[in-house]
């Protein structure tokens, strides 16, 4: 997965380099808007992860010119302030998600994972700690074993992998599963996702129940 | 402290009074002076008239020493003195007369005025006296001094009354001035409208709204200046989060780095958080929400937003955190509505024991407003402290790290949005509900 990191800060694009490159991610990374203006175009990245206060040209006219050579490149915007203005802005500008400074680190990887998603070519196969779901062959192990997996248990895990380190709520679950007004309450998520539970026994994941909303599925036992 | 009012009344109603009885004084004299010289020429006229009869009659008119009757009343006598002054004919009440004219005097212990004509007599001179008492004149001049003093009083009181009007009136803008002043609050520095002020006292307001444009200019610096250096920190501290993670990960099996690496992260959380609340206490300021547009907004969505971030905090501290979030419309400023739902939740998870439990509840109410509900079941917060929670930089547990910024945060956005904010107990057990009702 190929990321640009855009980010003045010698100590935070360091940081956020391993810390990305921790999980599994190819990093590049710009200093000013300028290079990261070239780079957007000589070597597309996956997702663009910008800062907005940069030397130069700042992290809205990176976007602003990515959008205008209709470039759909998924942009994350980091912002220092969280004036209502800068939000509105970066959002207006055709950033695809910001993420105000500091921010939890689950929580940046996660929205990296959710827009490389939404963007990238659809890939068939999910995988978090031992787990592998392969939708294109309709197949899903935890190690070398085998899932079994019902119809909805399938679409339950694949969206919460396809999610996972965000907390999801049940209703969420409910829209993505079952989108066109089908008979599904939330307490059949619940029975679902403690099918679920079950299952991944020993998948080296952590599925956890927030009470009372929803869940979390994070790797790590 | 000296007062306009008095000043003006001093130099108003203090000439008026001296000269009002300068003009008495002169009215006086022109309407008395008249009387007396009537009356004289009176008297003049009965000596020369009575000086021609004793010419032609001998001293046959003067047998009685009596005046004739003038019409008015008086007593009066008459007599004929020699030039040595002997009585030659008339009464002997009358002193012997120091030369034609008039002049004063007293008979039988009253006072007459006398007036004298000298007549050739038996190849000498003698003298006419008539003297008549004042009783009338008496009369006409206290007559003038009465309608004087009621005049001049009636006319004093009316014209410090005026005074004291015109002197109040003139004064009614400064009154408006302070009044307008005084409906400001602490935190208002506009100008003040000049709108129905006197030319007179333009300058004042223009000096003062010049005085109030520095204080907000400088306000406005500091807040900037506060504004900036907090979010000049947010880049470092994301920088030295993120490298001491990675340390951390990194030395997770070397049990003494592990220890003071999690200190260090412990630190910069704190750091981070302060810097956060500055920041939202900046925003809470009445000053900027009067800008702020209310726009409608669900609470349980808000909370929503912020589960992620409370969830990874709850687990950390192995906190059972809970949600039971239904919709709850109202109108508000939504990045200071997530604030207020941040500061309560991250106070429960603070306070609240490893192994404890929050619940975060949000819903509508019958009365058509809504509420957000933050229940833990930690040790609680005795009565006697409740009232204090909410001052700024109060901290009820010196073990807890915390800024005492939180729940005032809390509390001045639920102001700001005219909300209740109240802090109850369990029903069952120990713990704090914090409940904000929002109308």
């Amino acid at each position: 997965m190929h990321i640009l990191l855009v980010e003045d800060d010698a100590v935070l694009a360091d940081g956020l380099n391993r810390t990305l490159q921790a999980q599994g991610m190819q990093v590049e990374i710009a200093r000013d808007g300028l290079q990261a203006d070239s780079l957007l175009q000589r070597n597309p990245p996956l997702v663009a992860v910008l800062d907005i206060g940069l030397p130069g040209i700042d992290g809205f006219e990176v976007v602003r010119r990515l959008r205008a050579r209709g470039d759909a490149t998924p942009v994350l915007l980091l912002t220092a302030r969280d004036a209502v203005e800068d939000r509105v802005r970066g959002l207006e500008t055709g950033a695809d998600d910001y993420l105000v400074k500091p921010f939890a680190t689950p929580e940046l990887v996660a929205r990296i994972r959710a827009l490389a998603r939404r963007h990238a070519p659809k890939s068939n196969v999910l995988a978090l700690g031992n787990i592998v779901l392969d939708s294109g062959a309709r197949r899903a192990r935890v190690g070398e074993r085998a899932l079994e997996l019902s119809v909805r248990e399938w679409a339950v895990l694949e969206y919460l992998l396809q999610h996972a380190g965000r907390v999801v709520s049940k209703q969420q679950i409910v829209d993505a599963i079952a989108p066109w007004g089908e008979d599904l309450t939330l307490n059949a998520v619940e029975v679902y996702v403690s099918r679920l539970r079950l299952k991944l026994d020993g998948a080296g994941v952590s599925l956890r129940t927030i009470r009372g909303f929803g869940y979390l599925l994070e790797a790590g036992a | 402290m000296s007062s306009i009012r008095l000043r003006l009344l001093k130099w108003l109603v203090g000439p008026i009074l001296v000269f009002n009885l300068g003009a008495a004084a002169l009215t006086y004299l022109l309407a008395w002076t008249p009387a007396q010289l009537a009356f004289d020429d009176g008297l003049r006229a009965a000596a020369s008239a009575l000086a021609g009869r004793v010419r032609a009659e001998g001293l046959a008119p003067l047998t009685s020493g009596r005046a004739p009757d003038d019409g008015a009343g008086e007593t009066g006598w008459t007599a004929l003195h020699a030039s040595d002054g002997r009585l030659l004919a008339g009464s002997a009440a009358l002193p012997a007369p120091a030369g034609p004219g008039l002049r004063d005097a007293r008979i039988q212990g009253e006072p007459v005025r006398i007036a004298v004509a000298a007549l050739d007599w038996q190849g000498g001179t003698a003298q006419v006296s008539v003297a008549r008492t004042v009783r009338a004149r008496g009369q006409v001049r206290s007559a003038i001094v009465r309608s004087l003093v009621l005049l001049e009083g009636v006319f004093s009181l009316a014209l410090i009354g005026l005074v004291w009007f015109s002197v109040g009136n003139g004064l009614a803008p400064l009154a408006r001035l302070r009044a307008r002043l005084d409906a400001r609050g602490s935190a208002e520095l506009a100008p003040l409208d000049d709108s129905g002020m006197p030319r007179e006292l333009a300058p004042v307001v223009d000096a003062f709204n010049a005085l109030l444009g520095r204080i907000e200019a400088g306000a406005r610096a500091q807040d900037e200046f506060r504004a900036n250096v907090a979010h000049q920190l947010r880049t470092p501290l994301a920088g030295l989060k993120l490298q001491l993670e990675w340390l951390a990960a990194r030395h997770a099996l070397d049990p003494d780095s592990a220890r003071s690496l999690g200190l260090m992260l412990q630190a910069n959380e704190r750091m981070i958080r302060q810097t956060n609340q500055l920041l939202s206490l900046e925003r809470a300021e009445p000053n900027r929400f009067a800008r702020a547009r209310l726009l409608p907004v669900d609470l349980a969505e808000l909370v929503a937003e912020s589960i992620q971030h409370f969830v990874e905090q709850a687990a950390a501290k192995d906190i059972d955190l809970g949600f039971e979030l239904d919709g709850a419309p109202l109108q508000g400023d939504r990045f200071l509505l997530r604030d207020l739902v941040d500061n309560l939740v991250d106070n429960a998870l603070r306070y609240t024991p490893a192994g404890g439990r929050v619940t975060v509840a949000c819903g509508a109410l019958g009365d058509g407003g809504s509420f957000l509900r933050v229940e833990d079941n930690g040790p609680g917060i005795p009565a006697h402290l409740r009232p204090r929670v909410f001052e700024r930089f109060v901290r009820l547990d010196e073990q807890t790290t915390g800024s005492g910024l939180g729940l005032a945060i809390v509390r001045d956005i639920a102001n700001l949005h005219g909300a209740d904010l109240v802090l109850g107990q369990p029903a069952a057990g120990s713990g704090a509900v914090f409940t904000v009702h929002f109308p």
